[in-house]
Parts: structure tokens; sequence; C-alpha cells
């Protein structure tokens, strides 16, 4: 493996995960965000890198954000972790804020509105696309697909609220898919 | 069908302890990276508490997905339509109250997850939640997109823009902002109403 550096201070998580938020204006925040950590800073390797990655898409939150957060929690703790939170959200939050501030002041200008209306469909289809892009993963699990479909129902057609529906349909999920040995995959993670 | 929604009135204080309260409590359910939130956070925006109309909302959502930087920050946008009425001092405040709101249950676990990681990672909890929540999440994503094509379309060349960019985006590796620019384009000449 390659050299890693000291573990990062608390500015230098502020200022490297602003880096990575600056960076990926644009897109791409991940990717943008392995470029710096791993092969700029050489603050990770790439397996810790991956191993964050796995936590922060599998527990709550916007995986990015979370990303940021594991990092700064992995070297400093959760004032580290607060440290990396405010790196990368500062600028986008703060160019987000004063578009939005725009956006009210100016949205019930007819053209502005008619604009908006074309960009609205084209986010709304981004939207849609959202499920496509995970339902590979599950197209050999019938008993996932069963599951995804009461979810779409239950939210779309009978309209219950996420929270029941999370804190019902989620245990039910987790005794199904609880490992035990002998069963497909009972022992090994993926 | 549906009765005017008009925003209670209430004073700023009562105003901004309602938002935090309604993104603090939904942190924790923002699975599969926060996307999945989209549909709640319409119902609670528009149709419960009243802080904007649907086409406000898909035009935040569109904001959200155009700026640089995580979309989820859509959370700061709905916090700020929340308080536009009492100035935008205050529409401020409340857009970095709901962002905080929203955003510290779930980073607080996550220290809590990246500091107990070894202990975690082979528990069968996290092998059982891992796959279990995998496809709720699918289910909920589908109802989000659903939900966010009605909420933003009205007539046949916007389902038509909207069902080309679903496919342009999973076919293609074009930035989204391209199909974003030309949709802008095509509503800005008049041929996508709502």
């Amino acid at each position: 493996m390659t050299n890693l550096s000291p573990p990062p201070n608390h500015r230098q998580l502020l200022i490297g995960m602003a880096q990575v938020a600056l960076s990926s204006f644009g897109g791409g925040l991940s990717a943008w965000s392995q470029r710096i950590v791993v092969d700029q800073r050489r603050w990770m390797s790439d397996e810790e890198f991956l191993t964050g990655l796995t936590v922060a898409r599998l527990f709550p939150g916007p995986n990015q954000i979370n990303m940021a957060v594991y990092i700064g929690a992995y070297f400093q703790g959760l004032t580290g972790a607060m440290a990396a939170l405010a790196g990368i959200l500062l600028t986008p939050f703060s160019l987000l804020m004063a578009l939005g501030l725009i956006y009210f002041q100016v949205h019930q200008i007819p053209a502005v509105d008619r604009v908006l209306a074309g960009v609205v469909a084209a986010a709304a289809g981004m939207a849609l696309s959202m499920g496509f892009r995970i339902l590979g993963s599950y197209w050999r699990d019938p008993i996932a697909l069963a599951l995804a479909a009461a979810t779409f129902v239950a939210l779309a057609v009978v309209q219950v609220r996420l929270i029941p529906l999370v804190l019902v349909a989620g245990p039910v999920a987790m005794a199904w898919y609880w490992p035990r040995p002998g069963s497909p995959g009972g022992v090994a993670s993926k | 069908m549906m009765e005017a929604c008009t925003q209670l009135r209430q004073g700023d204080w009562s105003q901004l302890l309602e938002v935090i309260r309604t993104f603090l409590s939904l942190s924790l359910f923002s699975l599969g990276g926060g996307n999945t939130l989209l549909a709640e956070y319409h119902h609670l925006s528009v149709d419960q508490y009243c802080w904007l109309t649907p086409s406000q909302f898909a035009d935040l959502y569109a904001l959200a997905e155009a700026a640089p930087g995580p979309s989820s920050m859509i959370v700061g946008l709905l916090g700020m339509g929340a308080a536009w009425r009492e100035g935008p001092l205050w529409a401020l405040l409340s857009a970095y109250a709901a962002e905080l709101a929203v955003l510290l249950p779930s980073t607080l676990l996550m220290v809590l997850a990246c500091l107990s990681w070894n202990t975690l990672k082979d528990s069968p909890w996290r092998l059982a939640f891992e796959r279990g929540m995998g496809p709720i999440t699918l289910g909920i994503l589908f109802s989000v997109g659903v939900k966010i094509l009605q909420t933003s379309n009205h007539g046949l060349p916007a389902y038509a823009v909207s069902i080309a960019v679903c496919v342009l985006m999973l076919r293609t590796r074009l930035s989204p902002l391209w199909f974003m620019a030309v949709a802008g384009l095509l509503g800005g000449l008049g041929v996508i109403n709502r």
C-alpha cells in the first residue's frame, strides 16, 4: 500500500471537504470525494474509503453527506464529523439559499414560470429514473419484488404515510432476510 | 377535489418550531440516500402545512436537482418557503433550521456507526437491515417518482419530456443539466405548459 498522510485535524477536514464540494460543482460528488480523500490528500486507503461508502449508504441520510460525516468521525470523532459536515455543505448550501431567495422573488413572472415548467418536467424524469436505476439488482429475487410492489401500492395507491409504512414493513422485511445458517447467502455478506 | 390549502397564521416562532419538529422526525427515515423522503416532503409542505403550492414544490425540487451539491438540500428550500411570508430573513433562518434539523439525527447515527463499525459489520442486524430495506427502498423510490411526475406535469408534452429524460438518464451518461437546459428552453418557447 502507498503511505498515508498523518490523520487530518479539524481544520484540514473542513478545508478538504470544502474542496470536495467545490470540485464537484457540475456533478460527480462521489468520484471527487474519493479522488481528493484517497489520491490527493492520502488520508485513507481505497479499502478504508470503500468501507466508509458502504456505511454511508447503509445508514439513513444523504449518501454524500453521510460519507463526509464518516470521514470526519473516522479521524476526529463527533467534532471532526461536524467540521467535515460544515465543509461539504457551506458553499453549495449558501449558493442554493441565494438561488432560493431569487426564486421566491421572481417565480410569478410569466416568462420565468414558462421556463420552470420545462425544467420541472425534466426533473420529474430524473425522479422517475431513481427506481429503475436500482431495479436491476432485485430482478432475480421474487420476494424482494413483491415487497417493493407492496410498498409501492401502500404508498402510491392506499396513501399510507412513509413513517408508519417503514415501521411496519421494515421489521417484516428484516425478519424475512434475517441471516439463517444454511439459507442462501446466510453467512457470507455480499 | 381538494379544498384550497391555506397556511395557518402562526407566530414566527411556533412556525419555526413546526419546521424543526417536522424535519427532525423525518431524518432517520431517509433510506437509500435521502430521495425516499421526497413524497413525504410534498405531503407535509403542500397538503398538510400549506407552506407551498404544488407547482412551487415542483420548482424547488428542480432547483435542488439543478444546483450543485447534494439534492437533499431541498429541505433548506422547503424551510425557506415555509417562512417566506414572514420576510427574507425569517425565510433564511427557517431554511437553515430545516436543513440542520433533517441532518442532525442521521449525522449523530452516522458518527455512532463509524465508531462502532467493527462490531456492527458482522452483526445479523446489519445483514438483515441491508437486505430487508433494499426492496422497501425500491418501492418507495417508485412511488416518489410517480408523485413527482404527477405534481410536476400537466399535459402530454410535459409527460413526454419526463419520460424521455427518464430513459436518457438510464441509457446515457450525459449530465442531467443538459436535459434541464433543453427542457427549460422548450418551456420558454411555450411548448410545455402546466
